[in-house]
């Protein structure tokens, strides 16, 4: 039986579609969450008690500067690993599990932007690059202020790029077939 | 140019899908192991009782000596610093699951000032308190024991013992012997009194004696005040002497004879509930105990005990104790 010589899928290489980045990311939280803060979970499982509204938990909490101290150091591991997490599986494959799911990726957007036609990806991003555009993790002032700017840029920027993502030079991109 | 780029890139494709979710399940793995090594590494560094922090009754102990702070003279003797018990007060008053504080007293008191912070500390916390005392209650610790609102004692325990006490060294008959002479060079009559190179005189005696009185007429004011009783009727007892827990109940000293079940009976029918005690101690990080170590090291090599009781500052030899 002989083929017919179909042309090739028409690919182009464009922004991610806004629900899907935010898909990807509720993913990654949920992976981190139940499988590299696990340990942790128990920890503040003995720590506060099952029947504790947050505000009893948060007094509890702040009662004693050994409890700050030990909140105040956990939090900044829980940021390390997480940041960890991003890292280690964006550099190796331009994507996370999130993103993996949702067939995103991360891009160089320098890279993307010289080639617009680009019908491949790459991954050409420097490990300061992934840092920069994951400090919103850290929970550290000035860094937390990016809790509530790093998003809001997503929403009005026309690339969609997050704060941290315009200052780290990446964006976050799909493949998107003509036939579709 | 153009062609080395696009090599490049042609070199850091994407991997395939197989090895992505291979190297996902790895990260994630190693991500695991490094998690509980923090919280491991957490532990050791940061001080906390995590225990500390479940249970509705804070059992708070009063063990050996009463001191202002841990680094006090007392080097083998078990000590309670009163930095350490007014913090744990502190704590478990915050604490909105803690509904009653047991204070468990071994002690035959100590520092004036340090036996008043804690009794402060006490009589200050909103929560119910009882003061258990099991071997010994006497002195300072029972000035403590007085601050909470309920007393349950051993039977043969010791309490009381409501007075004060001041000692001081004096050897200028050894310096004599040794031909070393006190040269006194003074700015203001009094100021190297109870110093150990000289013989206190009757005025500098007149002077402590006075002092004494004036504390152990606060100690009890202070016992009268806390335990609701007349002050001149517990004038009349706080000669220094300490009295059993069964003499002491017949006085009006202690509320109840008894152990630690009497305790837990009594907050369980004032509170209304199950009580779920949870002891709270000083946790030592591994930073703690090898600075404990290395200090003890370091004093021995260095000192040595005598030194330690000559290098004292003159105006610090008087001790005065509850």
């Amino acid at each position: 039986m002989r083929h017919l010589n179909l042309p090739k899928e028409r690919t182009f290489i464009g922004p991610a579609l806004l629900w899907k980045r935010i898909a990807a990311f509720f993913i990654d939280m949920i992976i981190i969450n139940l499988v590299v803060l696990f340990p942790f979970r128990s920890l503040f499982q003995n720590i506060i008690p099952k029947d504790y509204s947050f505000s009893e938990a948060y007094k509890l909490l702040s009662s004693s500067t050994d409890y700050t101290g030990f909140i105040t150091s956990v939090s900044f591991v829980i940021s390390v690993l997480i940041v960890l997490y991003f890292l280690m599986l964006e550099i190796k494959m331009s994507q996370t599990i999130g993103k993996m799911l949702m067939k995103v990726y991360v891009v160089d957007a320098r890279v993307h932007l010289a080639s617009s036609r680009s019908t491949s990806y790459n991954n050409t991003l420097k490990a300061w690059q992934l840092l920069a555009r994951n400090l919103v993790f850290i929970p550290i002032f000035p860094f937390v202020l990016l809790w509530i700017l790093d998003p809001l840029f997503m929403f009005f920027t026309k690339t969609n790029q997050r704060l941290t993502e315009i200052l780290s030079k990446t964006k976050v991109v799909e493949k998107y077939s003509l036939e579709q | 140019m153009r062609n080395q780029n696009f090599a490049r890139v042609q070199e850091n494709k994407i991997p395939e899908s197989s090895f992505r979710w291979g190297y996902a399940i790895f990260v994630l793995f190693l991500l695991s192991i490094l998690s509980f090594i923090a919280i491991g590494v957490i532990s050791l560094f940061v001080g906390i009782d995590v225990e500390s922090l479940s249970g509705n009754v804070a059992l708070i102990p009063i063990q050996g000596v009463i001191v202002g702070s841990e680094d006090s003279e007392f080097l083998f003797e078990s000590v309670t610093s009163s930095q350490d018990a007014v913090e744990f007060i502190e704590k478990a008053d915050k604490n909105p699951s803690i509904k009653a504080i047991i204070l468990e007293i071994n002690s035959p008191g100590g520092s004036a000032v340090a036996s008043e912070e804690i009794a402060n500390a006490v009589r200050k916390t909103n929560k119910t308190t009882v003061a258990w005392i099991r071997e010994a209650g006497a002195s300072g610790a029972y000035w403590v024991a007085s601050a909470a609102d309920y007393i349950v004692a051993n039977r043969v325990s010791i309490t009381g013992s409501i007075g004060v006490i001041a000692s001081y060294l004096e050897f200028p008959s050894l310096l004599e012997r040794y031909n070393v002479t006190y040269q006194r060079l003074v700015s203001g009559k009094y100021k190297d009194i109870g110093s150990p190179y000289k013989e206190m005189t009757p005025e500098e005696k007149a002077i402590f004696q006075e002092n004494l009185d004036s504390i152990r007429d606060y100690f009890v004011s202070e016992v009268a005040k806390n335990r609701n009783l007349n002050k001149k009727d517990v004038d009349k007892i706080a000669n220094g002497l300490f009295y059993l827990g069964i003499q002491a109940k017949e006085l009006g000293l202690v509320d109840e004879l008894g152990s630690k079940d009497e305790v837990i009976a009594y907050i369980e029918g004032k509170e209304g509930i199950k009580a779920d005690v949870v002891k709270y101690k000083k946790e030592e990080t591994l930073l703690d105990v090898l600075s404990k170590v290395l200090s003890k090291q370091s004093f021995f090599a260095g000192k040595g005990i005598g030194s330690a009781l000559l290098d004292k500052k003159i105006a610090s030899t008087v001790s005065i104790s509850t």
